[in-house]
């Protein structure tokens, strides 16, 4: 355990030391308080924080991911190409110590500075509704704390055999950073601001993004009968080959799916549909639930609008004549909602039944001249505030970590059997493919239709193996606010840390063992 | 388990791409080197020394053949924790200061953190680089790197000590002094194997030597048996008068042999140390290793069987304490055990906080760890003991400190 250590201490100085990790530090360090300045979003007060915390955290995990690819691959290959592993795998460590040593080190690094970074975008982030419009002050107060924290950790890492050294700047630094907060504090309280925040900004902020909201989607409705029987039927008229021309039978159960699955989404006027939720938890139920919806409708109005009567809360006692105990809450749209747009109802969380059991209706009323139909995918949510920001933000800055531990054991695993260079650039190929998982599949999909056996025995299995960066990545849930469950990232720990990055290591730890550590070939 | 190290038919083959270029590095290797022996492999550039170590230590593994280390694998941790190895070039971590290298070092070999301190300095001082610890070794010119690469070999008070060429690059003072510690822990019950090209070197320190060329062995054996001219004697007198002389010539003649008279030449090696050691007395200041002839004091300790006798023999300053030992004699010069103190430990003196630091630690180590006790106990005693001899000086704040460090340590001991 001592030499686990031992080298992992030494892997997290070689890269402060040798100043690679100082590159990356001063960039973000310069560029999250200018983005914090500049990036303005739509304008509102929302857009600017969803496109900071946007850009903010995308930046920091890239050039995280790049610095971790860096580092896990040159204090590796360095060692074995100048050497220095002569005389540290002759001490008593293993050789897989050895590489948990480093493997140690460089997760450490990471965790460092993704605490660094994330607490500075979240620090900004808190901040801009309270500073917004006093750009100066922002600009002040961002700059300076970065510049004093980098002191802090440099102070810290590099110097810490003298620790009173660290220790004298550490203090200064804190002393610093508090006076310049201070006085920051003091000139954006007196200066007028620039950008007035309404109110409603401020609310829709709070509701739509300073939250996490967890999203009920409607249960999947099985319509495999029914297609069954369209399919017979068609088939039994010869109405196939009329419809469908030349698809495979597969294909054509596909198309009928959907069809019908679209059925029963669609409300002719006058009637109504109703969804039923099971599992709706508000953590607060004296707060609101949201209804978010989009209408897609079969002609278009002329208004481009749809009135609808929305019905929310426990519907058994109207249906089956049970006794009532929560209230109903009803919205007449009467001023119409757009098409193809989002809108959302808010609904007080009371409405929700003791056993968590929440009734949807929507009812298409004869004002409206056509069929409505909610889209399949993103038709109807039900939508509630299921933790704070601060809690979803902490889990989405893990769902960066576990990506940084996989390409930290990707990194460690090339530089086994490969140089720096070649190592570099195999490890940088895996990065983009596995950040884009979801277009290369969509692409080579569609492309190979033809290589079918090549491609999915070749470059699908490799996707397959890379974790999916894409589908794990944070910004898709905190822009929108919403919910990051604890099972989204016990699943994206254990596929990306687990399995993957666990099987990954092990592969270098067998590489390792049998690589003759002195050979040298040119 | 009766040799340190044994190779069986040992033979590493290279071979370039598609067995281009095969080069038969190591050919059907048979060494055994018995316990405390001081093992010399000879021979010229690549004739496969280093290659050979390689494969004792599990960095190249053997084409054909087996190499027993310690009775063991020498790639394994248990085996190489009784291992130091110096290889062929200081390959250090450039970023690291030389304290920082030493520690680094110690930590792999998991010593108690006081236990590690210690050694850090005490080899410190003995490569001489105690005033340069601090800086990164990046910078080191290439002697003061091997040097750091040799403290780093002694880390762990190995029994069995590979080197590789180590006086490359290396100042007589420091090729003197290697061979010194060469014969201490001969003395000490160590076994040394020795990779070397310079024949000087090996020839002052080496029990049996082998030499290599292409890969075999030519020739192994008893330096003395190799190299003493069984047909000539040599007599050497103190500076006797002409007719003395003319009365030995005339007994020679006697004898029907020829006989040469000359008066000896000191030799280069003896004459450079000294003008050194002149400078340094004079503290001339330097960027460089201050060279000393010191041996580190956990280097130099016995082994717990062995007596006061043996003890004595072994502290630090050698023309105090043994005239009776000829390795260490010619080493030290007289002035050094003088009433001049030695410029080093001036400066120790003179700055408050360094000397303090590893005597509390001490102290408390002694208290606290079991299985240190009697290490840190005698290797406390070779700085104080060199500091009281060398210096006239009264007693200051520090060295009541480590007086007290002392007092508290007994109790421990006991
Ligand atoms: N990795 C290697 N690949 C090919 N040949 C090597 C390799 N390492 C050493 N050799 C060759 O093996 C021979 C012995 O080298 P070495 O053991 O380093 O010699 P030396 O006795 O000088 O230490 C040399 O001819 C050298 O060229
Ligand atoms: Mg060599």
């Amino acid at each position: 355990m001592h030499s686990i250590w031992a080298v992992a201490a030494n892997t997290i100085k070689q890269a402060l030391r040798m100043k690679i990790a100082a590159a990356f530090i001063i960039l973000l360090m310069v560029l999250l308080p200018v983005m914090s300045v500049l990036m303005t979003g739509d304008g509102t007060l929302k857009g600017r924080l969803q496109s900071f915390v946007s850009y903010g955290l995308s930046l920091t995990s890239f050039l995280l991911c790049l610095l971790t690819i860096i580092i896990s691959i040159y204090s590796v290959t360095t060692d074995i190409e100048q050497r220095q592993i002569y005389t540290v795998i002759t001490k008593p460590i293993r050789r897989s110590h050895f590489l948990l040593g480093k493997l140690l080190g460089v997760i450490l690094l990471d965790v460092g500075l993704l605490v660094l970074f994330a607490g500075i975008i979240y620090a900004i982030t808190i901040c801009i509704p309270v500073f917004l419009g006093k750009v100066l002050g922002v600009i002040l107060l961002g700059e300076a704390s970065l510049v004093l924290f980098g002191a802090i950790i440099y102070a810290i890492t590099i110097h810490v055999r003298f620790l009173w050294k660290a220790l004298g700047v550490t203090f200064l630094s804190l002393a610093l950073l508090g006076m310049v907060s201070f006085l920051v504090y003091k000139i954006a309280i007196y200066t007028p601001d620039l950008t007035l925040i309404t109110e409603s900004e401020l609310a829709e902020a709070n509701n739509e993004f300073f939250t996490a909201r967890a999203g009920l989607t409607p249960g999947k409705v099985d319509v495999g009968q029914e297609v069954e029987e369209t399919y017979e039927k068609l088939k039994k008229t010869g109405q196939i080959e009329v419809f469908f021309p030349g698809l495979s039978a597969r294909d054509i159960r596909a198309q009928l799916t959907v069809q019908e699955k679209l059925r029963k989404r669609a409300v002719p006027v006058g009637r109504r549909l109703v969804w039923k939720f099971d599992n709706v938890k508000p953590t607060d139920p004296n707060g609101s639930l949201f209804i978010r919806f989009k209408y897609e409708v079969s002609v278009n109005p002329p208004d481009m609008k749809v009135y609808g009567q929305w019905l929310v809360g426990d519907l058994r006692p109207i249906l089956y004549g049970t006794k009532i105990e929560t209230p109903i809450f009803r919205s007449d749209r009467i001023d119409g909602d757009l098409v193809r747009t989002f809108h959302e109802i808010e609904v007080p969380a009371q409405v929700v039944a003791k056993d968590h059991y929440l009734g949807v209706v929507f009812i298409n009323v004869p004002l409206n001249d056509t069929v409505v139909i909610f889209p399949l995918e993103d038709g109807l949510e039900v939508l509630y505030k299921a933790d704070t920001f601060t809690g979803n933000y902490i889990r989405a800055v893990l769902l960066i970590l576990f990506r940084l531990i996989f390409l930290a054991s990707l990194g460690i695993l090339a530089s086994t059997f490969l140089s720096f260079p070649v190592a570099m650039l195999l490890c940088l190929v895996l990065f983009v493919i596995a950040s884009f998982s979801v277009f290369f599949v969509g692409t080579f999909d569609y492309l190979s239709l033809g290589v079918g056996t090549l491609y999915s025995y070749s470059f699908k299995w490799i996707i397959r193996l890379l974790p999916q960066f894409d589908t794990y990545n944070p910004n898709k849930f905190l822009v929108p606010g919403r919910f990051i469950g604890w099972f989204l990232v016990g699943k994206a720990a254990g596929f990306m840390v687990c399995i993957k990055a666990f099987l990954l290591f092990v592969l270098a730890l067998v590489i390792f063992s049998f690589r003759e550590i002195a050979k040298i070939v040119v | 388990m009766e040799y340190a190290v044994e190779t069986f038919s040992l033979t590493k083959i290279f071979s370039g791409w598609w067995g281009r270029g095969k080069v038969y590095a190591v050919d059907e290797l048979n060494l055994q080197i018995r316990y405390n022996e001081v093992f010399g492999l000879l021979g010229p550039n690549g004739s496969g020394k280093t290659t050979a170590l390689k494969m004792l230590l599990g960095l190249l593994f053997p084409t054909k053949g087996r190499a027993l280390c310690l009775g063991g694998d020498g790639a394994d941790p248990k085996i190489n924790a009784r291992i130091g190895f110096l290889p062929e070039e200081s390959y250090l971590y450039k970023y690291l200061s030389a304290r920082e290298t030493l520690d680094f070092y110690g930590r792999l070999f998991a010593l108690p953190t006081k236990v590690r301190r210690m050694r850090t300095e005490a080899l410190l001082e003995m490569v001489g680089l105690k005033a340069v610890a601090n800086r990164a070794v990046g910078t080191f010119s290439k002697g003061m790197a091997r040097r750091i690469g040799l403290a780093q070999a002694l880390i762990n008070d190995p029994d069995l000590l590979i080197l590789d060429e180590p006086t490359t690059g290396l100042d007589p003072i420091g090729t003197r002094q290697i061979k010194d510690l060469i014969l201490k822990l001969a003395q000490r019950g160590k076994t040394i194997l020795l990779c070397s090209h310079l024949l000087a070197d090996v020839e002052d320190v080496c029990d049996r030597i082998a030499i290599l060329y292409g890969g075999r062995i030519q020739t192994q054996g008893q330096v003395k048996d190799l190299l003493q001219q069984s047909n000539k004697r040599q007599i050497t007198t103190d500076a006797i008068s002409d007719a003395a002389v003319e009365k030995i010539k005339r007994i020679v003649h006697d004898e029907r042999a020829d006989c040469v008279v000359t008066s000896p030449m000191d030799k280069l090696e003896t004459f450079f140390i000294k003008t050194v050691e002149a400078a340094q007395q004079q503290a001339q200041p330097t960027s460089g290793a201050v060279s000393t002839t010191q041996i580190g004091g956990f280097l130099a300790k016995e082994v717990p069987v062995e007596n006061i006798l043996d003890k004595l023999i072994s502290a630090p300053v050698s023309a105090e304490s043994s005239p009776g030992s000829e390795t260490t004699e010619p080493v030290v010069p007289a002035e050094s055990s003088g009433p001049q103190p030695d410029e080093q430990l001036l400066s120790r003196l003179a700055e408050p906080t360094k000397p303090t630091e590893p005597k509390g630690v001490v102290s408390e180590e002694e208290a606290g760890t079991e299985s240190v006790e009697p290490e840190s106990g005698r290797e406390q005693e070779s700085p104080k003991s060199i500091l009281e001899s060398l210096t006239d000086r009264p007693k200051t704040e520090h060295e009541d400190k480590e007086q007290t460090g002392d007092n508290q340590g007994e109790p421990g001991n006991a």
